[in-house]
């Protein structure tokens, strides 16, 4: 007696379940020239898989409260058992998050992604990212060190530049005048609730907008037109594609094993890339240390704040620029995705990350 | 043919017993840290000694406190007479009280009864409550 065959045809007899595998696997055809930049979204997916992990593992010790938080990360750290791994684990890999987002990101434009009928995909796309700085900045008092505690302080302070309600806001984002227990307690249910249910459903829309929407045709190599699109709704078929199951799950596999290895060396011989002397400390309100930085994600947006006169004008530009970004399928409607035959595009393209590249490492030197 | 395709059955599932012994490896090098992180520590509190002032234990009367993670309680029957005990009754579990009119403990789980001395005076516990260590100094006291 087969007893894992006898369970399949059981399901099967009754949510018609090998139908819905092959459909989305074996039966789902894929462009052939689908490239290592198509897994960036499943290495993402993966790595927030383990942040989830990891971040239920250390819930199990860590403490929210102001005077026994650092503490209770310093015992993770020395005294738990493999404490350290899944300390470091969380840690480096919300940074890897980002990079492979932005990665993401920077391969949805080169290639012309977002475009319609992919609207949706990029603006909930767009959100994810910007949710996933949100993790990181609320993820980042919760230790509850020096460090936390002044970039906490530093990146709620800019919000008090916005004319009118600034000052409300500020103190309605720490719950209180100053950062103190009750920034802890509101960026502690952020962190560990809200946020992560707000991510789930937003992955779900955007893998539901992927699924519908089909994958789109890498725009490269002789056989490539523009797609011309009528006004219903059309999911993008390649009937001479590859299936998705094994061509496109093995190249994910890899891609995401090559992550997880990047993850583990920079845990094990690195970590320190991303824990700086500053975290080492405990919080004290009343000792500002020397060079309080952001991390390196938001570097670009605290140098603008201090390129520009006014504080004002500072987020105003970060506001527009990035309003520009997430609102891109709507403003750049032309049909072409070739980036070659693009040639504004892609002027804007790179001197924008060169932009975004050198604001962060002035912001880190300056 | 009928040999060719015996060959890439068997070919299959050598590849599929390897693939699953590497999963079952990678499995238990990850399971094992996560078991770790999640079991109790080892000796976690054991040794650790605590120092309670003479003062807070009146004549008579009883002292609980926390002993290496769990419950424990002083008594001073007599005057400069010091007992140190779990205060955890050895039938279920419960936290035993201290009946000061009769000068016993009782549980107020299943009416189990201690002596001031942790002996079983009446209902189900099984055996005694545990004894611990104890050294009278000038003004305190250290259990453990």
């Amino acid at each position: 007696m087969n007893l894992p065959k006898l369970a399949v045809d059981w399901l099967d007899n009754r949510l018609g379940i090998k139908d819905l595998i092959h459909q989305n696997l074996g039966g789902y055809l894929l462009p052939r020239n689908v490239n290592i930049w198509y897994t960036m979204g499943s290495v993402v997916l993966a790595l927030l898989g383990l942040q989830f992990l990891t971040g239920i593992l250390l819930l199990v010790y860590y403490v929210p409260d102001t005077e026994k938080a650092f503490s209770s990360v310093t015992a993770i750290m020395n005294e738990v058992p493999y404490g350290w791994l899944f300390r470091y684990l969380h840690v480096v890999g919300s940074n890897l998050i980002i990079i492979f987002m932005l990665l993401h990101m920077m391969s949805v434009l080169f290639m012309g992604s977002y475009k319609r009928p992919r609207e949706l995909t990029w603006v909930s796309g767009f959100t994810l990212l910007n949710l996933g700085m949100v993790f990181c900045l609320t993820g980042y008092l919760l230790p509850w060190s020096q460090l936390s505690f002044w970039a906490t302080t530093v990146a709620t302070d800019a919000a008090g530049a916005i004319p009118f309600v600034g000052e409300f806001l500020v103190s309605f984002l720490r719950g209180g005048p100053s950062v103190g227990a009750a920034t802890l307690g509101r960026f502690f249910a952020l962190h560990v609730m809200v946020l992560p249910l707000g991510l789930m459903g937003l992955v779900g829309f955007h893998l539901f907008c992927v699924r519908r929407a089909g994958i789109s045709q890498p725009p490269f190599g002789e056989d490539y037109t523009p797609r011309t699109l009528g006004g219903n709704f059309t999911h993008e078929h390649h009937p001479n594609g590859v299936p998705f199951h094994p061509n496109y799950t093995i190249k994910d596999l890899a891609i995401t094993f090559f992550a997880l290895a990047v993850l583990v060396a920079i845990s094990f011989y690195a970590p320190w890339l991303f824990i700086p002397p500053d975290a080492l400390v405990p919080a004290d309100p009343f000792v500002t240390p020397e060079h309080i930085k952001p991390e390196w994600y938001f570097l670009w947006a605290y140098q603008t704040l201090k390129i520009f006169p006014s504080k004002l004008l500072g987020l105003a530009a970060q506001g527009a620029a990035m309003t520009f970004i997430a609102l891109l399928p709507f403003i750049d409607r032309g049909p072409e995705r070739r980036p070659f035959k693009r040639p504004l595009f892609l002027t804007c393209y790179l001197l924008g990350t060169l932009l975004f590249v050198g604001l962060s490492i002035w912001g880190h030197y300056s | 043919m009928s040999e060719i395709s015996e060959t890439n059955q068997q070919r299959r599932t050598f590849l599929g017993i390897l693939l699953g012994g590497v999963v079952a490896v990678l499995g238990a090098v990850f399971a094992w840290p996560v078991f770790r992180f999640l079991a109790p520590r080892e000796g976690a509190g054991e040794g650790d000694q605590v120092r309670v002032p003479k003062k807070e234990i009146q004549v008579g009367g009883a002292h609980f406190f926390s002993f290496q993670g769990r419950p424990a309680v002083l008594l001073q029957p007599r005057a400069g007479d010091y007992v140190a005990l779990s205060a955890v009754c050895t039938h279920l579990g419960c936290i035993v009280k201290w009946v000061n009119d009769k000068g016993e403990f009782l549980c107020p789980c299943h009416g189990g009864r201690f002596s001031a001395a942790g002996q079983v005076l009446g209902g189900p516990p099984p055996k005694p409550l545990e004894t611990y260590s104890l050294k009278i100094e000038d003004t305190d006291l250290l259990v453990g």
